[in-house]
């Protein structure tokens, strides 16, 4: 049972590695509002730990190792965001209103812009080997 | 060969030595009855259809045994059949057996360690047969040949069966044996009937290749070379002899005529030659070609030794998918993390040794309607070259799904290279040339490109705490990169950072996953896998998960008792982590409270001490939670490891 589990988890990461979410979330980003809400950054840092954001995005939002792409300091628009979590293209699982409300949605975006830029690459010497 | 002097076996011992020098691909064919000669007073010959016991009653004793008290002489023996078993496992040269002690085979591990002088094979000791036969698993993708594992009836082999099915699955080679009582009325009263059984192997039957039950010892003798060349033979797998208590144990009948035969050389099949030539043509004519290297022979046999030549002379890119180290990482035709967008473009597909075709030509959707779709387009063809459709049992899928593929070519894909090889030369026009180069030099450029988003992608988070996996794996980068080093095994995102900014060019420099994914292979199989880079004076490194290492801890206690060097480094995220993520996509898909996805899937409140844990079992041990202090705690652990000792470094770490 075990193994059957993990084999499953092992073509959701091959899925996400073919279509990672911020290109579909930035393909359906299109006609929706482009303008986030004001969010309340502290309250959204506490929903991203809460609801399992974590899991796949890493507790900073760094990003994880095929599970999930970087959303610190996001380039995404805020309907994008919105957007793939409510109609998800790939693995990821659809968060609805009724756990997920769109206020939600823009704290929790709030404090994903609040995080700093990612650091260069260039600037770390185990990376440049 | 000597005659026997008396019934001590120092004749025997003679024959053994030499049977120990031979080594797996020299003959050992002495028969014992020509070496046993009748010893004074005549003995009567055992009778037939009795009991191996009445055997040993009615047969007459040696003048050493004779001259004990009365009584006395008929409590012992001087042969027993189980040195016979021990002269046939020697006879193919098997360097270890790993084994938690179990009285059903108290005979053979007696004569193992007795008779057999405890050297070739050398008795390991193991607390659960799960990491016997993880060992054993983990041996094997060094060695690419099998170690011997011994498990108790019935009990002993339930518990190994999960590690079974997963080095089944992962095609490698391993001679097991297990033992029974096969005569009921033999039988001491409870515990041992309770381990008694008709048909000791029927629970892994569906994942072994092959399992006997031999009722002598010239059938088990036999028995024990054939399992050895079935095991070898790929697609490889594990093999399992039943022996029977009694065979074991009362004495070799003097009357017996037994040999051993011997272990013929053997190749594996190659492809036809025919579909071979047909294959390097539409290679050779292909526009955009890919090929596809997974899980072929484990060990220095494998495709890693001619698909780099193969590649160049094609300019064509690789995709290893990882079941075993299949193309150097840093080569500028190792494209595996471009193998979406090569796949849609590709016109010929090959695939070697490949475990799920279908899963790696297909994109999955796990969301409440399953659905996949296609990642080539229409008209290309599919090759696939393999040796495990040789060999399929029904009952366990691990088969995966057909796949529709244009042109399948039976044989061993490491094997079948070198013939491919040449075709492809013969079959190479001047005129293609150029455009082979051109080629060449936009994937150098891809890959290129995707070196840099890999080091981008881990340079973000690369101070956080809980440290970062990409840092985990750079850190211990650091500090093995100038060591002859083997990445044992590895956590999945531990793979996924070495196989982007490690350089990997050697078979053992990174061995696989588990096969069948059963988690607890991890400890066992790192501890096998040290076991055999020990010899060759490699340091032996594992990222291994803490779920994992917590179904066989005891594992660091074999690596403590047998000075075994291997450097365990912990990824500890303090959870069943892939499970935590199923649990959150189930409570959304549910619309239900998306909060208690830790629940039944959290390893912490308390928090496992690792380091503690590995003091406990004579390991010594770190804990480090602070980043910028993991460097310098790995450069120690390199330095105990380096001094033959094995040293665990717990690293609280993100979840991916």
């Amino acid at each position: 049972m075990r193994g059957g589990i993990v084999a499953a988890a092992a073509a959701l990461v091959m899925l996400v590695a073919v279509a990672p979410a911020q290109d579909v979330a930035a393909q359906n980003a299109g006609g929706g509002q482009q303008t986030a809400p004001k969010g309340d950054a502290k309250a959204g840092q506490q929903l991203y730990a809460s609801i399992g954001c974590w899991e796949c995005h890493g507790s900073q939002a760094q990003g994880g190792a095929v599970t999930g792409p970087r959303l610190a300091h996001t380039a995404l628009p805020f309907a994008a965001v919105l957007q793939q979590l409510r109609v998800p293209q790939n693995a990821m699982p659809p968060y609805e209103p009724a756990s997920v409300s769109d206020e939600d949605v823009a704290n929790i975006y709030a404090w994903l812009e609040s995080l700093p830029a990612p650091q260069s690459a260039a600037s770390i010497p185990l990376l440049n080997q | 060969m000597s005659k026997r002097k008396d019934a001590s076996g120092v004749g025997r011992r003679g024959f053994l030595k030499g049977a120990a020098l031979a080594g797996a691909a020299t003959t050992v064919a002495a028969p014992l009855g020509a070496i046993a000669q009748p010893l004074p007073p005549k003995r009567l010959k055992a009778p037939q259809g009795v009991s191996a016991i009445q055997k040993a009653a009615e047969t007459g004793k040696p003048a050493q045994i004779a001259n004990l008290p009365q009584g006395a002489a008929d409590l012992v023996a001087a042969t027993a059949g189980s040195d016979f078993m021990v002269d046939a496992y020697k006879s193919l040269g098997i360097e270890y057996i790993a084994s938690m002690p179990g009285s059903s085979f108290r005979g053979l591990q007696e004569s193992f360690i007795n008779y057999g002088k405890n050297t070739s094979p050398e008795w390991l000791t193991t607390l659960h047969e799960e990491i016997s036969v993880a060992m054993a698993q983990g041996y094997a993708k060094v060695e690419g040949k099998p170690m011997l594992n011994l498990v108790h009836a019935t009990v002993g082999l339930q518990h190994a069966s999960m590690a079974i099915y997963n080095a089944y699955a992962d095609r490698v080679p391993i001679c097991l044996i297990t033992a029974n009582v096969a005569d009921a009325t033999l039988r001491r009263p409870g515990v041992e009937v309770d381990h008694t059984v008709q048909d000791g192997a029927i629970i892994v039957r569906d994942y072994t290749k092959w399992d006997d039950n031999p009722g002598g010892l010239q059938h088990f003798g036999e028995s024990v070379v054939r399992s050895y060349q079935i095991t070898m033979t790929p697609p490889m797998g594990p093999t399992l002899i039943v022996a029977d208590s009694s065979l074991q144990e009362d004495p070799i009948p003097e009357d017996a005529k037994l040999s051993l035969p011997k272990l013929p050389r053997f190749a594996p099949a190659v492809g036809d030659s025919g579909a071979v030539a047909e294959l390097a043509k539409m290679l050779v004519d292909a526009e955009n070609p890919v090929i596809m290297a997974d899980r072929g022979v484990p060990g220095p046999n494998g495709v890693l030794n001619h698909l780099v030549e193969l590649a160049e002379a094609l300019q064509c890119p690789v995709v290893d998918i990882g079941a075993r180290m299949n193309f150097p990482t840093q080569h500028a035709l190792n494209q595996s993390d471009r193998r979406g967008a090569l796949l849609s473009q590709a016109d010929l597909v090959v695939g070697l040794d490949v475990t799920d075709l279908y899963g790696v030509t297909h994109a999955y959707r796990d969301q409440l309607h399953r659905t996949s779709r296609p990642m080539l387009k229409p008209g290309t063809k599919v090759v696939h070259m393999t040796a495990a459709d040789q060999f399929i049992r029904s009952n366990y899928q691990n088969f995966q799904r057909f796949t529709d593929v244009s042109f399948e070519i039976s044989g061993d894909s490491a094997a079948t290279l070198p013939f491919l090889l040449e075709a492809v030369k013969k079959a190479l026009p001047n005129d293609k040339k150029a455009a082979f180069e051109a080629r060449g030099k936009k994937l150098a450029e891809a890959r290129q490109a995707s070196y840099k988003g890999a080091q981008n992608e881990a340079a973000s988070g690369w101070d956080i705490t809980p440290i970062s996996t990409a840092r985990l794996t750079m850190e211990l980068w650091n500090a093995i990169k100038n060591e002859d080093y083997s990445l044992v095994n590895a956590t999945q995102p531990g793979g996924y950072w070495s196989h982007k900014l490690w350089k990997m060019d050697k078979y053992y420099h990174y061995l696989g996953d588990s096969g069948a994914f059963g988690v607890g292979y991890g400890g066992g199989g790192a501890v096998g896998s040290a076991l055999a880079n020990r010899k060759h004076g490699r340091l032996s490194v594992s990222i291994m998960g803490d779920g994992d290492l917590m179904v066989s801890p005891s594992s660091l206690w074999t690596a403590a008792k047998h000075k075994i060097p291997i450097m365990m480094v912990v990824h500890n995220n303090r959870y069943y982590f892939q499970e935590v993520m199923h649990l959150q996509a189930m409570a959304e898909r549910h619309m239900r409270d998306p909060k208690t996805a830790n629940v039944g899937t959290e390893i912490a409140n308390p928090n496992i001490d690792f380091a503690k844990m590995a003091g406990s079992f004579g390991v010594e041990g770190f804990t480090v939670t602070d980043p910028a202090k993991l460097g310098g705690v790995l450069q120690q652990a390199v330095a105990i490891a380096k001094r033959g000792e094995p040293v665990l470094v717990g690293v609280v770490s993100q979840g991916r």
